[in-house]
């Protein structure tokens, strides 16, 4: 990998020279902390906010779209099947290292076993992913972040296409680093210069400030993942007392850049015309496992809650996909009712179930 | 994620609202009436149609032969608009919101008792509260952005009261759960009152500088008592006495009822604030009574004066000072004497021949038992929605309005936040919003009114209703809304209700009456109903039909009851050998049908919880009186 500088200032050349053959989204700043990301246009491209809170709604879509038409069917005398085929190029400037490390999951998921899907397969193909390294210990993080307990963070170390990172001194410079040929091209460009020997090393010393700024900076998540792997350590009252904290909003699916589950559904379009479309999908949500036949296997809300657990953390998942299914990226903690994200289960798990294991030694 | 209300933090229908304004299946064209069919023409053919009709009918039969309905979710200025194409450009005070007979009794009692009907603190205020308590409804599913609120707040250390005829999962975080009989409320809290009195907890302080009433209210009080209330209530006196306790002794404390509940009368919430009243929980952070609405607009809607016998702002239609002062400002004039509500639109009784319904669906609402008959008999029939609803098939004209996203108007939530709904999406080509549709037809009924945008509306909105004073989009962007009373002096609202200490206004203990109920459960009717919504079956699932997930979970259960349920406790089923999914037949005094049994600990031993889809189970049963309604199960085919 090569490194080279960039001037803050230039930093809008990058989103120039993409928009020519993507569509560039990125990040904007709302109200408060509010920011979200929004398809960048010659009108907005100086408002592109490069240090701001990562966006709830998380850019996977980019890749799974929460509602996708897959293709539509005609019924009556001439049926037909038309499919829908999206291939366009987009580009998401400023995603954050966790959201990467997502996307890597998401690989992993749909693309990493011998049956491919061919709509992910096509999104993804045409996604290139500039990657910005969360170092503004005001505005890039906040206390619910824990990316570096799921080893996802600060700064992902590959599945980026390009990689940028401010490294906070008065000349207002940022490293790039190229993740794939695209990328290299792309920092070929004549507003990129050499990076020299200081600039590395102030990249490992902004880099070690930044870690300082997490609360919760070890998760514990070994044990939990022990616990959940052997199966029957944890009691059902753990599961139960997690359970009665969750409305069954779907949101921690929804916003987990890590989550994978989809339906498939039929919306009726009219005159006998039906769009397929897939949807996102959320295990918080009854009809999630319900079968054909009426049975639902997780009805109680706790065994649906804990499904999301063993499916993140069970060691049979994480052999298979190399991680375990959360990147840290702290949105299930930020949309959760019931403050049942991911660090508080696992810290719930670990003393209820530890604190269980020593009375039933005593 | 910065806003007050619910930092970011969506329940399941936020997250599927977006799948309303992009529904394949949504209205296309306006339609008209032809020859039996309703047939696709232009806007202007639809607006002149209803222009035409409406002066006919007008003239024949008089201005209070029209009437017009809106939904609670319909926009500030939809509402404001709609009250005042009827008073004064048809003529008439028959204007009301169609759920209005949920919230009557809450706006009569606060504003009796407190002046003002709207919650007096903001829902972030749960947050500061020491202890709630929670009245008769299961928040974590129909407001879980404030059940959520509530239990975090519980696990910071609020103690929580909940009261209900029904297990929910936010009574699994309670302190104390009194498990009332349904529609015991006021005894429960007429005997905390009294508690309160016999031991000497009251805030007298409080009551001495802003209230009026005490002498004979504790003169009242003295026919209640603990024993007789735990004897009706079905709950133990300890438990009623420890609630009362936590209440007092942990303050500020909050009570939070549902707005929209037809149980709750008049007397049962007159206690209720009573409560308030004498621990002396209002006007400070983290206290105060708060009414919730389900619908996102229900607020809104009475501060308009969508109401038959209120003007905007609360004005009474009778009070002629006031009525000249918002004459002049329209330059119109308003009818005198107040019109029909809802339910006297709709009722066998009705003189009403042609109606207008802005998004509202009565023939699919139980709470209209001869809708259909009525709609059917009626000349003329307005309809602007977003789908070809059931109430359609009985329209003359259907337009379809702007969804959600697509508009740029106000929303006044349940915690009085006036707020933006920015334009995120275009509508479809054509369609206005639901108001700028009634400017088309005002004007063609001879009113020049000359509203270009939204922000005309709402300025005119600003100078009509005095709270409403210092409302601009402006002001309304800068944060996240503003809560009403909202002025010139008060630009950034005002959060918190009676902050005031003293000159101001004195609030007014009400007695209430402990006439025993007319009917009781007795041994031909054993168990008593309660009735309900729940988080996928939500009213009548208008908008539900439209959303993929929430169909989907909707159709969990209709698969599972395909002709749906009713839920019995487990024990009673137990009891009379019912399993889950058997069929059962519901016998009143006023009749009986069948249906299924949906076998669960949640409901109370020895009452029956009614989703409000049973529609046709509601009305043969009779819910004219809806807290006495007690009936007997048998088994059925």
């Amino acid at each position: 990998m090569r490194g080279r500088i960039i001037h803050k200032s230039d930093l809008v050349k990058i989103v120039e020279a993409l928009m020519k053959t993507h569509r560039v989204v990125a990040p904007f700043a709302g109200r408060g902390r509010d920011s979200y990301f929004d398809v960048v246009t010659n009108e907005n491209k100086n408002d592109i906010a490069i240090h701001v809170a990562n966006p709830y709604y998380p850019p996977k879509r980019y890749v799974f779209p929460h509602m996708h038409k897959l293709m539509t069917i005609k019924a009556g005398d001439k049926p037909s099947i038309e499919p829908n085929c999206v291939d366009e190029k987009v580009a998401v400037f400023g995603m954050r290292s966790c959201d990467v490390e997502g996307v890597f999951h998401l690989d992993r998921f749909y693309l990493g076993n011998a049956f491919k899907d061919t709509y992910y397969e096509e999104f993804r193909n045409n996604l290139f992913i500039v990657n910005m390294v969360c170092t503004d210990t005001k505005t890039d993080i906040d206390d619910d972040c824990f990316c570096v307990c799921a080893d996802a963070g600060t700064a992902a170390k590959a599945h980026f296409d390009l990689q940028l990172m401010d490294l906070h001194d008065e000349s207002g410079e940022f490293l790039a680093v190229a993740g794939s040929e695209a990328g290299e091209a792309l920092i070929s460009q004549p507003f990129f210069r050499k990076a020299t020997l200081a600039h590395v090393s102030r990249r490992k010393s902004v880099l070690g400030e930044v870690r300082k700024r997490f609360k919760t900076a070890t998760s514990w998540y070994s044990a939990v993942t022990k616990y959940i792997t052997h199966g029957g350590e944890i009691k059902d009252a753990t599961w139960k007392k997690i359970g009665d904290r969750c409305l069954e909003c779907g949101a921690c699916s929804y916003v987990c850049p890590a989550c994978t589950c989809f339906t498939v559904t039929d919306r009726p379009a009219g005159d006998g015309t039906f769009n397929r479309v897939r949807v996102w999908d959320a295990c918080a949500l009854s009809g999630f496992t319900r079968m054909a036949g009426g049975h639902n296997p997780r009805k109680a809300v706790h065994d649906r809650r804990n499904r999301r657990f063993f499916r993140k953390l069970s060691h049979y998942f994480i052999q298979r996909e190399f991680t375990m299914a959360c990147v840290g990226c702290g949105r299930c903690v930020r949309v959760c009712h019931g403050d049942i994200g991911m660090p508080q289960v696992v810290e719930i798990l670990r003393r209820e179930t530890a604190a269980l294991l020593q009375q039933e030694k005593a | 994620m910065s806003h007050p209300a619910n930092h970011g933090r969506l329940c399941v229908r936020g997250w599927h609202v977006h799948e309303v304004a992009s529904s394949p299946d949504r209205l296309r064209t306006p339609l008209l009436r032809k020859n039996g069919d309703l047939v696709p023409v232009t806007f202007d053919e639809a607006y002149d149609a209803i222009a035409e009709n409406l002066s006919k009918i007008k003239k024949q039969s008089g201005p209070d032969a029209i009437g017009f309905l809106d939904s609670a979710r319909v926009s500030n200025e939809d509402g404001y608009i709609l009250q005042k194409f009827a008073r004064t450009v048809v003529g008439t005070n028959n204007i009301d919101q169609g759920t209005s007979f949920y919230r009557t009794t809450t706006v009569n009692v606060l504003r009796e008792m407190l002046g003002i009907a709207a919650a007096t603190n903001p829902l972030e205020d749960v947050f500061t509260s020491k202890a709630i308590i929670l009245n008769e409804i299961d928040i974590g599913q129909q407001l879980p952005t404030l059940g959520g609120a509530i239990i975090r707040a519980h696990l910071a250390g609020t103690k929580l009261i909940v009261v209900g005829s029904r297990r929910h999962r936010v009574t699994e975080h309670a302190d104390i759960f009194l498990n009332i009989k349904p529609g015991t409320e006021l005894f429960l809290y007429a005997a905390m009152a009294k508690i309160i009195v016999d031991r000497g907890l009251m805030d007298l302080d409080f009551i001495r500088t802003r209230c009026k009433g005490y002498e004979s209210f504790l003169q009242n009080i003295q026919s209640f008592d603990i024993l007789h209330a735990a004897h009706r209530c079905d709950v133990a006196p300890a438990l009623i006495e420890q609630a009362v306790l936590l209440y007092c002794q942990n303050k500020p404390g909050m009570l939070l009822y549902p707005s929209a509940t037809a149980d709750i009368d008049h007397d049962a919430l007159s206690a209720m604030v009573n409560l308030v009243l004498l621990s002396g929980n209002l006007g400070k952070k983290g206290s105060g009574i708060l009414p919730l609405s389900e619908h996102n607009n229900a607020q809104g809607g009475c501060d308009m004066g969508v109401m038959p016998n209120c003007l905007p702002g609360y004005v009474k239609v009778t009070d002629a000072t006031k009525r000249a002062s918002i004459e002049k400002c329209w330059n119109a004039v308003i009818p005198q004497s107040q019109g029909r509500d809802a339910a006297e639109m709709l009722d066998s009784a009705s003189p009403i021949k042609a109606l207008w319904l802005d998004r509202h669906n009565p023939v699919v609402s139980a709470s209209y038992k001869d809708a259909v008959e009525q709609i059917k008999k009626m000349d003329f029939v307005v309809l602007q929605n977003l789908f070809l609803t059931k109430t359609a098939q009985f329209a003359h004209v259907v337009l379809p309005v702007a969804a959600y996203g697509e508009e740029d108007v106000t929303f006044t939530s349940t915690e009085r936040r006036v707020q933006l709904a920015v334009k995120a999406i275009e509508p479809p080509k054509g369609f206005v919003s639901a108001w700028q549709q009634v400017v088309a037809v005002a004007n063609r009924m001879g009113a020049r009114w000359d509203y270009t945008s939204p922000r005309n509306v709402l300025a005119e909105i600003a100078e009509v209703v005095p709270d409403y004073s210092g409302v601009t989009p402006e002001n309304l962007g800068r944060d996240y809304g503003r809560q009403w009373p909202c002025t010139q002096d008060l630009p950034l609202g005002t959060p918190i209700l009676f902050t005031e200490s003293k000159n101001s206004r004195l609030f007014s203990f009400a007695t209430v009456s402990m006439t025993p109920p007319e009917a009781g459960a007795n041994q031909e009717f054993p168990f008593a109903l309660t009735f309900g919504h729940s988080l996928y079956y939500w009213h009548q699932n208008t908008l539900v039909r439209h959303s993929e997930t929430l169909k989907r979970e909707y159709g969990i259960l209709l698969l599972d009851f395909p002709e749906g349920f009713v839920e019995i406790n487990d024990e009673d089923a137990k009891g009379m050998s019912i399993r889950d999914n058997q069929k059962i037949k519901i016998v009143s005094p006023k009749g009986s049908a069948q249906t299924f049994a949906r076998v669960t600990s949640e409901v109370r031993k020895g009452s029956i919880f009614i989703p409000f889809f049973l529609q046709d189970v509601m009305k043969t049963i009779g819910r004219d009186n809806v807290k006495n309604t007690f009936v007997r199960i048998e088994k059925a085919g």
